[in-house]
């Protein structure tokens, strides 16, 4: 039957929150690829299966790179403030 | 006085049909999400950004943060946007809800988002995270 009724629809958010730090990388990783890959709860079960993996590979790629950017953006943070004169902090940040 | 769910608000839906909202990508309206207490209680009648009961917190600033919008696109008969995750980073404050508003326009609301239960960050990250942007999920969505 085909129907002819339009409707505005609002969904809810997820909010997550951390405590005396920030997001980790796999935290990060996990809400890209949900950005990323989303499954169908009425898919195949093969589907699913093979959408899950591809997912969990995602995720594993996401995490190395996060990683990578943490590492280099340190590395230039170091670099900005030993030219600034803060040696100290800059070998804090070096150390982390 | 409380949060009772989320909402589209009535006048937001109004002004679809007077092309008051531009949610495209960069050169549309500039959309703001702000935290609230549960103290607040909007409803669909909430029409604008009110800086009554909202939160107050270590590098929260009133008025919210700017959100990066999703040029709307169509999934079968259903229109969608979306926007980009937020985090409100380095943060301490608890907040139970919150409602996006259009700063370009007035600060004229568009939706209502209820949290459900009191969320704390303490020194730490505040993280919203935008539901799948598909036909069924999307955060706003016309069917």
């Amino acid at each position: 039957m085909l129907g002819n009724e339009s409707v505005c629809k609002v969904s809810p958010v997820l909010v997550s929150t951390t405590n005396y730090r920030g997001r980790s990388a796999e935290e990060v990783a996990n809400s890209c690829a949900d950005k990323i890959v989303s499954i169908s709860e009425t898919a195949p079960d093969a589907v699913r299966e093979q959408a899950k993996f591809f997912k969990s590979q995602i995720i594993m790629a996401l995490t190395y790179y996060i990683k990578e950017a943490i590492r280099s953006d340190r590395t230039t943070l170091y670099n900005q403030l030993k030219a600034a004169g803060h040696s100290d902090a800059a070998e804090l940040i070096r150390r982390f | 006085m409380a949060f009772t769910g989320d909402f589209m608000c009535t006048s937001f839906k109004q002004e679809l049909m007077t092309a008051t909202h531009d949610f495209t990508t960069s050169t549309g309206d500039s959309f703001k999400l702000a935290l609230y207490t549960n103290s607040a209680s909007f409803t669909a009648a909430t029409t604008a950004y009110t800086a009554t009961n909202e939160v107050t917190g270590t590098n929260y600033t009133a008025t919210g943060a700017a959100l990066t919008n999703v040029t709307p696109t169509t999934s079968g008969t259903t229109a969608l946007t979306d926007f980009a995750d937020l985090t409100f980073s380095n943060v301490t404050l608890t907040a139970r809800g919150a409602i996006i508003y259009n700063d370009t326009k007035a600060d004229r609301a568009v939706v209502v988002l209820d949290f459900t239960e009191d969320k704390t960050a303490t020194a730490g990250d505040f993280v919203i995270t935008f539901p799948t942007a598909d036909a069924s999920n999307a955060i706003i969505r016309i069917a």
